[in-house]
C-alpha cells in the first residue's frame, strides 16, 4: 500500500480533517459557569447546660426535667419543718440550727467553648424573685439574691461538668406555701 | 336615418377618446416593489444562574450566574441570621447551613437533563471546609448532581463546616469577614 501525496490526496486529507473537526465540534457537551460567593464572619460562642449528676436518683441528686439543656426543672417536692418531712426520695433533707429546716439536691452545669482562647470561665447565679421572710436560696452555701449575680467559681474548666448543690432554708414560722424561684446562671469567658 | 348615421359616429368618437384618456393615465402611475430576506441562526447552549431559596438566606444578585449569599455572624451556640441553620454541633467543629437554587435553561439542544459539578475557587481558609449537598468541596470539581431538570429552580444544600478550635490552634479566624467563591459548571447531559 502507497500513499499519494499529490494534490488530490492532500485535498482528500485536508477534507476528511474538516470533517472530523465538524464531528468533534458536534459532540462537545454545552456547559454554563456561574460563580456563588459567600461571606461569613466567625465569632467565639460559649454554652451552658444543666445535666443530671452521674448519682441522679440518690439522696441528694434529684433529676432534672428537660436535662442536657440550658432551661430545666426540679422539683424538690414537700417539705415541713416538724418531723423531718420531706415527700421527694431524693432530695437531702437536714435540720440547720434550731429554727430552720433545708432541702438540697445536686446537678451538674457544664459550659463548652467554640473558636475561643479563653482558658476557663466564671460562673455566677441569681434569683428572679425576693423570697419570703424566713427563706434563702443558696448555691455551694452561697446565697444567692436579685440585686445581681452573686460569684460562684471565678476559674471552671470548660466541658467539664461541675456539680452544684441547690439549698432551700426555711425558717420555721413560714407560712405553708409554694416556694419556687427561677435561678439563672451565668458563665462567662475569662 | 342620417341623423342616426350621425348620432352612432357620435358616440363611436366619445368611447375612444375615453379609452386613449384612460391609457394615458394609466402609463403615468410610478410603483415600486420590495422583498426583504430575513435570516436567523439560531444557536443551542444552557445558562446557569442562582435564585434565593425560600427558605435560605436572600442571596445578592439572585437570577444571575455570579450571585452571593452572606451568612453574617456565624457561631456554634450564638443566634443565626434569617436563613442560616445550625444542623450539628459537635466538640469538633460545627455546621451552619443555608439553601440556595441553581435553574439551568437550556434551547436548542436535544437533552433532558444537566450534569451539576462544583469546585472551591481557592483551597479552603483555615477552620473551613464547604459542603454542597454532602459533598466536600476542593478545588477539583467535583459532581453535585447528574439529573438536573432544566427551567426549575433546584434546592441545594451550602454547609460551611467550621472547626470550634481557637484561632491559631487550627481554627478560623473570628471577627473577621471570611469570603469565599464557588463554581459551578452545568453540563448539558
Amino acid at each position: 500500500m502507497s500513499f499519494n501525496f499529490s494534490f488530490g490526496g492532500t485535498r482528500a486529507l485536508l477534507m476528511l480533517s474538516g470533517l472530523l473537526s465538524l464531528f468533534a465540534a458536534a459532540g462537545q457537551a454545552q456547559t454554563s459557569s456561574g460563580q456563588l460567593t459567600i461571606t461569613m464572619t466567625v465569632q467565639s460562642s460559649i454554652t451552658l447546660i444543666f445535666q443530671n449528676n452521674p448519682a441522679v436518683g440518690n439522696t441528694g441528686f434529684c433529676p432534672l426535667t428537660n436535662a442536657g439543656t440550658n432551661n430545666v426543672g426540679l422539683d424538690m417536692g414537700v417539705a415541713a419543718f416538724p418531723g423531718s418531712f420531706h415527700t421527694s426520695t431524693c432530695v437531702n433533707y437536714q435540720h440547720v440550727g434550731a429554727s430552720f429546716y433545708q432541702v438540697s439536691s445536686a446537678f451538674d452545669v457544664v459550659v463548652s467553648k467554640s473558636n475561643s482562647s479563653s482558658p476557663n470561665y466564671r460562673l455566677a447565679a441569681e434569683i428572679s424573685t425576693v423570697p419570703p421572710v424566713g427563706v434563702i436560696w443558696l448555691i455551694n452555701n452561697v446565697t444567692l439574691t436579685t440585686t445581681g449575680f452573686t460569684a460562684l467559681d471565678a476559674a471552671d474548666n470548660y466541658a467539664t461538668p461541675v456539680t452544684k448543690t441547690l439549698q432551700v432554708q426555711v425558717r420555721n414560722n413560714v407560712p405553708a406555701q409554694v416556694l419556687q424561684e427561677t435561678i439563672t446562671f451565668l458563665a462567662t469567658a475569662n | 336615418m342620417t341623423m342616426l348615421k350621425n348620432y352612432i359616429s357620435i358616440m363611436r368618437g366619445a368611447v375612444l377618446t375615453a379609452l386613449l384618456l384612460s391609457s394615458a393615465s394609466l402609463l403615468g402611475q410610478t410603483t415600486a416593489t420590495g422583498v426583504i430576506n430575513g435570516t436567523l441562526i439560531n444557536k443551542d447552549g444552557i445558562a446557569l444562574v442562582f435564585d434565593t431559596d425560600p427558605a435560605g438566606v436572600t442571596l445578592g444578585a439572585a437570577g444571575t450566574s455570579a450571585a452571593s449569599a452572606n451568612f453574617g455572624t456565624v457561631s456554634a451556640f450564638g443566634p443565626l441570621s434569617a436563613g442560616v441553620t445550625r444542623p450539628s454541633v459537635t466538640a469538633a467543629n460545627f455546621t451552619v447551613r443555608t439553601i440556595f437554587d441553581v435553574q439551568v435553561i437550556q434551547g436548542g439542544l436535544n437533552s433532558t437533563g444537566y450534569t451539576l459539578a462544583a469546585n472551591l475557587a481557592a483551597v479552603a481558609p483555615i477552620g473551613f471546609s464547604y459542603k454542597v449537598d454532602a459533598v466536600t468541596l476542593t478545588t477539583v470539581s467535583q459532581t453535585i448532581q447528574t439529573n438536573g431538570a432544566y427551567s426549575t429552580d433546584v434546592p441545594h444544600n451550602l454547609d460551611l463546616v467550621v472547626s470550634t478550635a481557637a484561632p491559631g490552634a487550627g481554627g478560623p479566624a473570628v471577627n473577621t469577614p471570611i469570603t469565599t467563591t464557588i463554581n459551578f459548571t452545568a453540563t448539558a447531559n
